[in-house]
């Protein structure tokens, strides 16, 4: 089986977009771990040492 | 095509039933638990030979520590208990083979209406009781209590050694394993030189690292604390009695992780202002004769360098000067120890980046100077150099 | 009706799939769950094969088998193997073979995607041996020495291995989060009419959970360990404090992946759980609604109390007490979960077949790694018990049961329906004893050496631990060997056996349950109606 025929072009779309949109937000995710993760832990990390 | 309505004697259910197959799915029953239970209650009287709990606490914050850990082990034992009562009950009563059957609306009951309520109510309970008593005892343990006369420790990690700063007293102890065959039955928990510590006086422990994490613990003691590059972090303890602790390493730092004993001597105040006095003469003696102004012979340089070689550098670049290769590089016959001094000298003062290999540069210049003329004659290594303390000042 | 399905589907495909051809481009669910869970199988012996060196090597006090550096590449590979290779994608296969079966789907919303998301998986797997490998030919560099937490500095003195473990653990990234995207489309859009969510399938709950979970932590490891490689190669400091980086940062971000990961491993076996322990009790789940809820309040509390792991940096007063009151509280959605267990047995009528077997083995020893939890929450007890072998103790007691034994009873629980045959149950609850008998003498002594003061991660240890460390390898060396029993009668149920019927548990209920064992290659074509 090569095209999943048992779905409708409308629920193909459908799951096409939220998969689109879950591949985003798991990519925004890794984009902000860069500056956003480093910049809170860094608030948490300057605690340390105290 | 479907026989669910009509199925009631699954294949499994086939088997002739004797009164000894569930008697001996019960022994078995009853000897995992017996083996599950016989080791918590067995907790609290500690037996000696082997420590099956935290040894007896020698320090003020390490009886809090012993205390909450106790009590958290009750409540858990005791919660364990329920929870093993209700399920063996209700796996001896509501069998299928004792002919019980199933309560199909139990849910339903006000019970099961109102459950997800009631237990974590329950669970909230038992939460707090813990959090409750571990908050009062955390502010004591985790902050170290400001006064004038506390005595600071600065606890460095090394690739594999401690390094023990006495910062009120200018002293220095280098701590390492000892072999087996002069350690014996303490291999791996003894070192060359303890961390004397007074009783009575409480102590700041500054602890960091020169190279990768380390974690400095004593159960004794309690307090455990990282040591990382970069950062200075603090514990604090009050000896309250007199003996030896030993501890290790806790935080994995390579290869020789196995090979970080601590080792602390807890002592009279009047033991430790005499152990003080006793260190500085030494050191006194150690410096004199660095800065004498002398030129040392080869042989002199090699006996002194020999065993400086074998404890500062053997743990890695072993004692055949063949290393551990890749992670330890070979001495014998090597480039920069064969080569030009310059980069000899360069290499054990400053260390070399992203290695194992870490700046010496807090050994005085004849203890350098005769390290790199040891290296530099020994094995096949044959170039005749005596290296003065003079050249090594000159490289720094 | 399924023949005719069948028939209908073969109608439309000229070519049954046959061959290598079968599984290499395979876009069906029950394949594609198949081969993960073959997958899961292989790397499960390996990994277990290194813990039972691991546990050879101290055996005895001295350093018998292994150099230091080999024995912590084990200990590394082991932790990696088993999380990685085994224990996710046994749950993704389990995944992928119920999912669609239970929801009245066709197959997965992205089948072409489902089979980019296994066969990545073997390219990991190749990466993640190498990187174990590696040192033993000349200049490959020294081995991965950090334990799999790879915490730097150490991980940047590591060779050229750490770069292929670094590349390893992108790709099983990709991988799960691919899956992960996959199985949320298709429980929210391929659900069967009338089937709503607070109708779904216990199993699809914890899965739809532990899929949110991965997408929102696995990008987070992503990036820590992108950073690390950018350290060791591109003269980047984000982790040298010698050039104004912190090495501590990299702890929170692989601990803000790694606790959540815990509750990924554990839900999908949860799932398992609140289908195997009803069908054996023949009463339903107890409590659906607040199961669902702890489920959601264990993923929420749970990425928020990562900083747990690390309790020994030196954190702020106020920081280590909001770690350790969160991660108490964590105890109340677990124990309303472990209680709504016990209730669903509660005045059922109960048979004990190798899947229940299992399931009350989980229920009792992991409340009792759970307990030890609670004793780990609380931070001064912590400054003892950290890095010790209590915490090794601790998280086999959560991670064995709550993970592996759930999978081992969704197998035995679903064998009949994947085969159409039923598995040896004389030969199951054997497997059930020796494994579960094994375990616990492995792992229980571990509690006293770790209050004795041994440190984990340590190949060589004082005289003083011998006892216990003696009797923990002997139990090790029965519990691994235990898994070969396992394989023999999968392969044996595989191969034949007693005919399964379609509904091969007396108690056992849901949409697959209504399909022949074994299932049509294509099921659900038409969606059946839920009232």
């Amino acid at each position: 089986m090569t095209i999943p025929e048992h779905q409708t072009p409308e629920l193909r779309r459908k799951n096409l977009r939220l998969a689109l949109a879950l591949a985003g937000l798991a990519i925004f995710f890794l984009v902000t771990s860069f500056p956003f993760w480093s910049g809170l832990f860094k608030l948490v990390g300057n605690q340390a040492g105290q | 095509m479907h026989p669910y309505h009509t199925y009631n004697k699954p294949p499994y259910r086939q088997r002739p039933k004797t009164a000894a197959v569930p008697n001996s799915r019960w022994r078995h029953v009853l000897l995992i638990t017996l083996l599950m239970l016989m080791g918590l209650f067995a907790l609290p009287p500690a037996k000696a030979e082997y420590g099956i709990n935290f040894p007896q606490p020698a320090a003020g914050v390490a009886q809090e520590i012993y205390d909450i850990h106790m009590l958290t082990m009750t409540i858990a034992t005791i919660l364990l208990v329920i929870v093993f009562a209700i399920v063996f009950y209700s796996l001896y009563f509501h069998r299928k083979s004792r002919g019980y059957v199933a309560d199909q609306n139990f849910h339903n009951s006000w019970f099961g209406h109102w459950s997800w309520v009631i237990v974590p109510v329950l669970v909230l309970g038992v939460d707090l009781t813990i959090a409750g008593k571990a908050d009062a005892v955390l502010k004591e343990v985790w902050e170290v209590p400001k006064e004038e006369n506390i005595m600071d420790i600065k606890v460095t990690g090394h690739q594999w050694w401690w390094e023990f700063d006495y910062l009120d007293h200018d002293i220095k102890v280098e701590s390492r394993f000892v072999p087996k065959e002069e350690s014996g039955d303490l291999y791996l928990r003894e070192v060359d030189n303890r961390l004397v510590l007074p009783t009575g006086i409480k102590i700041r422990f500054l602890h960091t690292s020169a190279d990768v994490l380390h974690a400095f613990w004593v159960p004794e003691l309690a307090v455990k604390k990282d040591a990382i590059p970069g950062y200075v972090t603090e514990t604090w303890a009050e000896l309250t009695r007199e003996g030896v602790f030993r501890g290790q390493c806790a935080e994995l730092c390579g290869t020789w992780h196995s090979r970080m004993p601590i080792v602390v001597e807890s002592v009279s105040p009047q033991k430790f202002a005499a152990w003080v006095d006793d260190k500085k003469q030494v050191k006194l003696a150690a410096a004199a004769e660095a800065s004498a102004d002398k030129t040392w012979s080869l042989d002199e340089l090699y006996t002194k360098g020999k065993t400086l070689y074998e404890t500062k550098c053997a743990p890695c670049h072993q004692v055949t000067g063949m290393g551990l290769p890749p992670a330890f590089p070979a001495l014998n016959g090597s480039k920069i120890a064969t080569g030009p001094l310059e980069g000899h000298l360069n290499i054990v003062l400053n260390g070399k980046q992203g290695t194992a290999m870490q700046p010496w540069n807090a050994l005085n210049d004849l203890e350098i100077a005769a390290i790199v003329t040891y290296e530099r004659n020994s094995w096949d290594n044959k170039t005749g150099d005596a290296v003065q303390p003079a050249d090594v000042k000159k490289a720094r | 009706m399924t023949t005719t399905t069948m028939t209908h589907d073969e109608a439309h495909h000229h070519e049954t799939p046959k061959g290598w051809r079968r599984w290499l481009f395979s876009t069906n669910h029950k394949d594609i769950g198949t081969l993960y869970l073959t997958f899961a199988l292989i790397m499960l012996f390996l990994g277990g094969a290194s813990a039972m060196l691991i546990r050879l090597e101290l055996f005895q006090p001295g350093i018998q088998l292994l150099d230091p550096d080999l024995y912590n590449n084990l200990v590394t590979n082991h932790a990696l193997i088993m999380i990685f290779g085994a224990v996710m994608p046994a749950a993704a296969g389990l995944a992928n073979w119920m999912i669609p079966m239970m929801i009245g789907a066709p197959d997965m919303a992205l089948p072409r995607m489902n089979n980019l998301s296994f066969w990545i998986l073997p390219a990991a797997a190749t990466m993640l041996v190498l990187s174990f490998i590696v040192p033993f030919f000349p200049g490959g560099g020294t081995q991965i020495n950090t334990g799999w937490t790879l915490y730097p500095p150490l991980s940047i003195q590591v060779g050229m291995s750490m770069d292929f473990l670094i590349f390893a653990i992108h790709l099983l990234g990709i991988s799960s989060v691919l899956a992960s995207i996959n199985i949320i489309v298709t429980l929210l859009n391929m659900r069967a009419p009338g089937m709503t969510l607070l109708k779904m399938p216990m199993f699809c709950w914890t899965w739809l959970v532990t899929a949110f979970l991965l997408i929102l932590v696995v990008p987070v490891l992503a990036g820590g360990v992108t950073m690390l490689l950018f350290d060791r190669h591109f003269g980047t400091s984000f982790f040298d404090a010698a050039g104004g980086g912190d090495p501590v940062l990299f702890q929170h971000l692989f601990w803000f992946f790694g606790h959540p990961e815990v509750y990924i491993l554990l839900l999908p076996s949860i799932g398992v759980l609140s289908h195997v322990i009803p069908a054996f009790s023949r009463k339903p789940l107890f409590g659906y609604n607040s199961m669902v809820g702890a489920m959601i309040a264990v993923a929420t509390i749970g990425m928020v109390v990562w900083a747990h792991h690390q309790y020994t940096i030196g954190m702020s007063l106020g920081a280590v007490t909001y770690f350790m009151i969160g991660t108490i509280l964590i105890s109340i959605p677990v124990g309303l979960m472990v209680f709504n267990f016990i209730a669903t047995m509660w005045r059922g009528s109960m048979t004990f077949e190798t899947p229940m077997l299992f399931a009350v083995a989980i229920i009792l020893m992991f409340t009792f790694g759970g307990l030890s939890g609670v004793m780990l929450a609380v931070v001064p007890a912590d400054m003892q018990y950290q890095d010790s072998m209590f915490v090794v103790a601790h998280f086999h007691y959560v991670l064995m049961p709550g993970a592996v034994f759930g999978l081992f009873a969704g197998v035995f629980y679903w064998l009949p329906k994947w085969t159409g045959h039923m598995y040896d149950e004389k030969l199951g609850k054997l497997f059930f004893w020796i494994n579960v008998i094994g375990f616990n003498i492995t792992f229980f002594p571990q509690h006293f050496l770790g209050l004795a003061g041994m440190p984990r991660r340590i190949v060589d240890y004082n005289v003083m631990f011998t006892e216990f460390n003696v009797i923990s390898s002997i139990g090790a060396m029965i519990f691994g060997l235990s898994h070969l029993l396992l394989l023999y009668i999968i392969i044996k149920t595989i191969r034949g056996g007693k005919k399964a019927e379609s509904r091969a548990w007396e108690g056992a209920k849901g949409l697959e349950w209504e399909l022949d064992s074994p299932p049509a290659f294509h099921t659900w074509t038409v969606a059946p109606q839920i009232k």
